[in-house]
């Protein structure tokens, strides 16, 4: 499969402080790629950075062969990155379909034709097409999760970014939000998952990269990861000597 | 029941196109009616004042970008019609050229003022429009700070300024429904709820707000132009003072921000009690006026639009139980 995101040597400074030191790893196209961590290892500046939130101090990220360290979130939206946010962030004002018009507005390049029909075809898909009319905040956490997706979806994104879309909800909800990301991967889309719940990754990625205080700390498939040392080491610390 | 609801709401849709029709039609035929040349010039003002309100609420409001500096729009707007009066020009030509003037300069001063967010634009705005006035209180050309006199050929007809003003304020209408229903008004709402959010949905917060000022400066400075063809002498303290920005912003919050008909309900009132009590009591309408103000940040930041949602909502439960 070919090369879909490269990330080099990238590096980002908080005065002093290293969110992210020289970090590097490959996404290939069609996968789904966990990023996982203890808190504060990096995860969601990494993803800041690579949906051009924030700008790196250093390094260089390519995408479909095409260098675009540090261009604006909204183009980096148009080049077909799109992300969602761990704490849901939906147009207050606006209800459900008009929070997807507004990715199908402004996500793509070019109008779009059948504006209603889209917004309804992407709202059945992560199910929230009950709720249509509802105003957005009304939503439930779960739903919330879906709206972001949704929003993201509008887009017609290659590559998805999603933070911790399982974060807060019950085990029924995971299992179908999950559900969800197997099935819009198999629509074509590459995704990397952002996720604390070890169990969330193993059932649905491919691949797992491990960021410890802002490194690299290793990477491979799931079950690998798992038994790895180091990764069980910066998880749960180390096995008592005694 | 459902029969009976479906009518009722196909009826309040017919009245929602109907009645700013009418009003349109009887604000268009009262000059037949002998008004007086005071009733006219209050009403004439106050189009003026409403043309202001809608075109402070498309940025204000719809983008929520909120902007002390709207004096500047209708000062240069103002000297724009000025100036090409004075070099000849047809008064209903120099208006588009009032709206021009003013949008270039909405550009120049958005350019740096949108790199700044909420209180810190709100701030640099109030620097621009001060700057503005000390240029123009400056200007050789423009007569500096004794102002600028306009002479125009003809006789002086009041119905023409009063016909002006109403075109004018049902222009900004148009153009502020026809911005909120379109993407350009999605756009701008997805920036008023969370600009990074509306980024990373691909929006360009950035080229929208400027553009979403652009359209504000162009009606505010025509509006400024209408005015000065009116009052035939204008200066910087009074086009560019500082008082006319605070107005112009604090109409569409009485009225009720956000919305279509705040403004032109805001800028109504301040039209009305302004010219009629003013004369009456010089001190008493400034007072009102701030209450007013206080009353509205207090209890109904909605303003009167917010208001009249509530009296609606209390009306339709007494109707259901």
């Amino acid at each position: 499969m070919a090369t879909l995101l490269k990330i080099e040597d990238l590096s980002k400074r908080f005065s002093g402080l290293a969110a992210l030191d020289k970090v590097s790893f490959e996404v290939r196209e069609g996968e789904i790629v966990g990023l996982i961590g203890p808190n504060g290892a990096g995860k969601t500046t990494l993803f800041s950075i690579i949906a051009g939130s924030q700008a790196p101090t250093s390094g260089k990220i390519t995408y479909e062969g095409r260098d675009i360290t540090g261009i604006k979130s909204f183009r980096a939206v148009h080049a077909g990155i799109a992300r969602t946010h761990q704490i849901t962030r939906p147009f207050k004002s606006m209800t459900v379909r008009e929070n997807v018009e507004v990715g199908l507005q402004f996500g793509r390049r070019g109008s779009v034709a059948t504006l209603g029909k889209e917004a309804m075809e992407i709202l059945e898909l992560v199910g929230l097409h009950g709720a249509a009319a509802t105003p957005a905040v009304n939503l439930s956490v779960g739903d919330l999760k879906r709206l972001e997706l949704a929003r993201t979806l509008a887009a017609r994104p290659r590559l998805l970014l999603c933070d911790e879309v399982c974060s807060g909800l019950t085990e029924s909800e995971m299992q179908s939000i999950l559900d969800l990301l197997r099935r819009i991967q198999s629509l074509g889309t590459t995704i990397i998952y952002v996720e604390h719940n070890l169990r969330a990754i193993v059932s649905t990625c491919q691949h797992v990269v491990v960021l410890n205080f802002g490194r690299k700390l290793a990477e491979g498939p799931p079950a690998r990861m798992q038994n790895d040392p180091a990764v069980i080491e910066a998880y749960i610390g180390k096995k008592s000597e005694a | 029941m459902s029969a009976a609801t479906q009518s009722s709401s196909t009826l309040q849709r017919v009245l929602r196109v109907a009645s700013p029709l009418l009003l349109l039609a009887i604000l268009a035929a009262l000059p037949f009616f002998d008004l007086g040349p005071n009733r006219t010039k209050v009403l004439f003002l106050t189009f003026l004042w409403i043309t202001t309100s809608i075109a402070w609420n498309i940025l204000g409001g719809f983008t929520g970008q909120v902007s002390f500096g709207f004096a500047v729009f209708y000062g240069l707007g103002a000297y724009a019609t000025a100036l090409a009066m004075g070099a000849g020009l047809s008064p209903y030509a120099t208006y588009p050229i009032a709206g021009l003037v003013a949008a270039v300069a909405s550009l120049l001063i958005g350019l740096p003022a949108f790199r700044l967010r909420g209180p810190y634009f709100a701030i640099a705005t109030i620097g621009v429009s001060e700057a503005t006035r000390v240029i123009m209180t400056n200007l050789p050309f423009t007569g500096g700070a004794s102002g600028y006199r306009i002479v125009e050929q003809g006789p002086f007809r009041q119905t023409d300024h009063y016909y002006s003003a109403l075109v004018l304020a049902a222009v900004a209408l148009v153009v502020s429904i026809l911005v909120r229903r379109s993407r350009f008004g999605l756009g701008l709402r997805a920036i008023r709820d969370d600009q990074e959010a509306a980024s990373d949905a691909g929006v360009n917060p950035y080229a929208l707000k400027l553009a979403a000022h652009a359209v504000a400066a162009a009606l505010t400075g025509a509006a400024g132009g209408v005015y000065a063809r009116y009052a035939l002498f204008i200066n910087p303290e009074g086009v560019f003072g500082f008082q006319r920005s605070v107005l112009i912003l604090l109409l569409p919050v009485i009225g009720g921000v956000n919305t279509i008909w705040g403004p032109v309900i805001g800028g109504s009132f301040y039209g009305i009690i302004e010219e009629e009590l003013a004369a009456r009591f010089p001190q008493l309408h400034l007072l009102l006026y701030g209450v007013l103000v206080i009353l509205v940040i207090l209890f109904e930041p909605g303003g009167v639009m917010g208001l009249l949602g509530r009296l609606r909502r209390l009306f339709q439960r007494k109707k259901a139980a």
